[in-house]
């Protein structure tokens, strides 16, 4: 089989593997880039949630073979030093609980934030229909918002 | 056949720690991954490094103050809290506080150096008394070293020297001293006479400061390693599969058929059998019975996906055994319900003589709540090392002394042969107390020796094997007085369930208005109904069921009466801790209560408590106030909810706060939409597309936090099981108000709430 070539967090990789394998097992099991989690392996749950081509997507229905020569982000490449505006609310706001689905919540937003600088709440409902079991979802709300002000300079933290 | 370069690493060398330096500043995050190299645990050394004040404390040349921990951490931040136990007397700046998990194996070759207090190596209780008071200690005892060691340095009396902030001042000499520049020496001091620690009117940093929790930095750049994420050198994947029927057995298998896959590397059976045992079971948590192995099979391969493909090819029959006669879910609860007031029933609870009260109105209703799955978002996982003279584990464990020893048990080594390593743990919700998946983990390692071996529980494999929440029927029947208020109360319940572990009266028979001496005559009894399908642990486990019961049941009686339902509450909790009406009264009065709504509107109000609702001044009372909508075609919204509750007091007002908003989403979850069935002896909904859990979309209220409600008794208690319990009947009992209709099982979803 061919080995697949694309872009991971700015990085040229090439991958030799069973082009069947989800991203979400590619990125975690053959590039060791963990921080994307595995949850229901059905694009349920959007804690694989990565940004591919520009967009969030559910990596684990991804078929390897279907990122040749497209740009890959993942939650490590979400910012040069882990200070993306959410990332730094999301500590600022004790957003996390045990964290897990994060990664994939922090991926949704971003690329919310990029779509929609100024998001409504309606927007928010729409766009992370991510699965959070210890019940964050007030205070991703809350900090989505606050990045939105602060993006467009106003209050900051 | 990788083209990517492997990264190994020295587990050791690399450890990862977590920092409060965040703090300063912005966001600057001391340690984030790196691109294509896998992170290392948070999980402490199992021996002695840098300059430790005691196996809990080291701190660096650098002033980084290291804390080992027992305390995992399970989303309740109880690492964090830990953390900030100590520095309360250490006196150090918490941004130079960093946090690991402590070795177990140094715990048992150290005569249990990290074991204090209650369930000291689980997540619920960071601010156990005792545990408490002893990280204080170790505080003040480092705090005096060091403070000795400055002195011993300067040659000046101990009076002169100050410590605070990290830093050691000699006031008259203008001279100060970081931490870092004496720990060395304060390592090696030992002091005349322990400290005593200050009051805690005295405290700076306790119950006064809100810091976010320590592992977020990693949380946010991904590289917090939590047990799925572990990566051992040369490590191998596992995809498990175990007898869809509870308690059913591998009948046949065709490894042949998936040998020659990709990657595949073995394919190996796991049983029951092979447990090779220990004599030292007592030294568990929780023993043994709830977590045998379950038999089943597994394939081990280079990738996870090619595990996994090649379990999915995997020719396999099972003999389902007596499990497969459960048809339905609803079979069991027929049949729960027939053995109610059997022989083996129990009385848990009697005063008076319920039988001698006749003649006033009768409420008499069966209340219920079904099978749910834990449903945490991070599936069961593990990796370990089995060899003929060790074991090596890495584990998202709740419970690292149970994980322990259950390892012991099952590969017959002795505790010093055994290693372990605590990952950070996603959600769980008591999924993972009893170590039933750490022993498989181990287990399937076992039979592929000298190899690590991380395995996997699928989504599927999560739904199929879960330890349920246990189903409870209960029939309550009271005999209302003249005034409205019972003067008998009889119940009868019945608990489904293999374990009796989890088969707990907790918000039950415990409730004051059962005890307090409101209602004169009561008699409150239990049944356990055996059953294949596995029960377990789910977050305040029973009490979440009870609450439901208990206050909806509590509901009807006010209904029934024509008495307000905060009124009715009020007056049955009367003659018992201040506490309870407090919460009532603090919760109902910031949601408005008693005001008129809309048509389609209504409030609804409910209270327990736990762990021990029995006893004076103990664990966290907490009341729910919920304000519904339902449309005339039965569409329900929950608009707001208020929560007032009573722990004592408090440490981190914030982490409390969000304890409070996540358990009641959770409890609110549960009653809304949870339900797991049987059907054909197995579990019939095997991932979250028929398992509906709310989402942000789902129209969620408000949770509004009240403080008012705290007795300022002295205690700082466990708030996480607490909230899911009231949010429940408190929507339930809104329903009411809102629609005349009463739902008495859950979850709602299942209920026409329609009304004209």
């Amino acid at each position: 089989m061919a080995a697949v070539k694309f872009r991971v967090n700015g990085e040229q990789r090439e991958l030799d593997a069973d082009p069947s394998t989800p991203l979400l097992w590619a990125l975690r099991d053959h590039l060791g880039l963990t921080g994307t989690k595995y949850g229901c392996g059905i694009a349920q749950c959007g804690a694989c949630t990565v940004h591919l081509g520009g967009a969030a997507t559910r990596s684990c229905i991804i078929p390897l073979s279907a990122v040749e020569g497209m740009d890959v982000v993942t939650i490590e490449g979400l910012s040069e030093h882990g200070d993306h505006v959410l990332q730094t609310l999301w500590y600022e706001l004790n957003v996390p609980q045990c964290g897990y689905c994060q990664s994939g919540m922090l991926m949704a937003a971003a690329d919310l934030l990029r779509r929609k600088p100024e998001p409504t709440d309606a927007d928010i409902d729409a766009a992370i229909t991510n699965l959070c079991r210890c019940g964050t979802y007030p205070r991703v709300r809350a900090a989505i918002h606050r990045a939105a002000k602060q993006m467009r300079g106003g209050e900051s933290a | 056949m990788s083209a990517v370069k492997t990264d190994a690493i020295d587990l050791g060398r690399r450890r990862f720690v977590i920092s409060g330096s965040v703090l300063a500043g912005g966001l600057l995050l001391g340690i984030r991954a790196q691109r294509g190299e896998a992170a290392a645990g948070p999980w402490a050394p199992g021996t002695t490094q840098g300059s430790e004040l005691s196996a809990w404390i080291a701190i660096d040349a650098d002033d980084s103050v290291i804390l080992r921990v027992p305390t995992p951490e399970i989303g309740n931040g109880a690492m964090t809290q830990v953390a900030m136990n100590v520095t309360e007397e250490l006196a150090c700046a918490w941004n130079n506080v960093k946090v690991e998990f402590c070795s177990i194996n140094r715990d048992y070759r150290e005569d249990s150096v990290y074991n204090r207090g209650f369930l000291p190596f689980f997540g619920g209780h960071g601010t156990d008394k005792v545990r408490m008071d002893y990280a204080l200690q170790l505080g003040a005892s480092a705090r005096e070293r060091l403070r000795s060691a400055a002195a011993q340095h300067w040659g000046v009396p101990l009076e002169e020297v100050t410590a605070a902030d990290s830093v050691l001042t000699h006031a008259p000499s203008s001279r100060t001293l970081r931490y870092g520049d004496v720990a060395a020496a304060a390592a090696k001091i030992t002091l005349a006479q322990e400290p005593t620690p200050k009051p805690q009117s005295e405290w700076t940093f306790l119950g006064k400061a809100s810091p976010a929790k320590l592992h977020i930095p990693q949380v946010v750049t991904g590289a917090a390693v939590y047990g799925i994420d572990v990566q051992v050198p040369g490590m191998l994947h596992a995809a498990l599969r175990q007898s869809p029927v509870h308690g059913g057995k591998l009948k046949s298998h065709q490894p042949e058929a998936v040998l020659k896959m990709p990657g595949v590397k073995a394919v190996v059976v796991v049983d029951p059998a092979k447990t090779v045992g220990t004599t030292l079971e007592q030294k568990s948590t929780w023993g043994f019975s709830t977590n045998p192995v379950q038999s089943g099979v597994a394939v081990i391969a280079e990738h996870y996906w090619q595990a996994k493909k090649a379990l999915d090819a995997l020719p396999v029959e099972w003999e389902p055994g007596a499990g497969r006669s459960w048809e339905s879910s609803e079979a069991i609860y027929a049949a729960a319900h027939e053995s109610r007031g059997s022989a083996g029933e129990k009385i848990l609870r009697e005063s008076g003589d319920v039988d001698s009260v006749t003649g006033g109105e009768v409420v008499e209703h069966d209340y219920f709540t079904p099978y749910a799955e834990n449903a945490m978002i991070e599936p069961l996982s593990g990796t370990a090392l089995v060899t003929a003279e060790r074991a090596e584990v890495w584990c998202p464990t709740q419970d690292m002394i149970q994980a322990y020893w259950v390892t012991i048990d099952e590969t017959g080594l002795a505790p010093e042969q055994v290693d372990m390593h605590q990952t950070y743990v996603g959600g769980r919700f008591g999924r993972s107390t009893q170590a039933d998946d750490v022993r498989m983990v181990v287990a399937v390692a076992k039979e592929f020796p000298g190899v690590p071996v991380k395995t996997i529980w699928s989504r599927e494999e999560c739904f199929a094997q879960g330890r349920y929440r246990t189903p409870i029927e209960t029939h309550f029947k009271a005999v209302l007085g003249d005034d409205g208020y019972p003067q008998a109360v009889t119940s009868h319940a019945c608990f489904v369930g293999t374990h009796p572990l989890f088969q707990l009266s907790l918000g039950y028979d415990d409730i004051p208005y059962f005890h307090s001496g409101s209602i004169p005559n009561v008699r409150i009894s239990r049944a356990n109904f055996p059953v294949n399908v596995m029960n377990g642990a789910y977050r305040g486990p029973c009490y979440n069921s009870h609450a439901f019961l208990v206050e909806t049941f509590i509901d009807d009686c006010a209904v029934a009466a024509g008495i307000d339902p905060l009124e009715y509450r009020l007056q049955l909790l009367a003659k018992w801790d201040k506490a309870w009406s407090d919460c009532l009264r603090v919760a109902a009065d910031k949601a408005g209560w008693g005001r008129k709504l809309p048509r389609g509107e209504g409030m609804g109000i409910a209270i327990s408590s736990w762990p021990a609702a029995a006893a004076h001044d103990t664990g966290t009372t907490l009341c729910t106030v919920a304000r519904v909508a339902v449309t005339p075609d039965g569409v329900l919204t929950v608009k707001q909810v208020d929560v007032a509750f009573d722990c004592g007091r408090v440490a981190n007002r914030d982490a409390v706060r969000a304890q409070v908003e996540g358990g009641t989403l959770f409890g609110m979850n549960t009653t809304l939409n949870e339900e797991l069935t049987i059907a054909g002896g197995v579990t019939a909904e095997h991932n979250y597309d028929n398992y509906p859990m709310l989402r942000m979309g789902d129209s969620l209220p408000p949770v509004n936090v009240h403080f008012e409600a705290l007795s300022g008794h002295e205690r700082f208690d466990i708030i996480g099981e607490a909230p899911v319990g009231p949010i429940g009947p408190a929507i339930g009992n809104a329903i009411y108000q809102a629609t005349g209709k009463r739902v008495r099982s859950t979850p709602f979803r299942k209920h026409d709430l329609s009304w004209t």
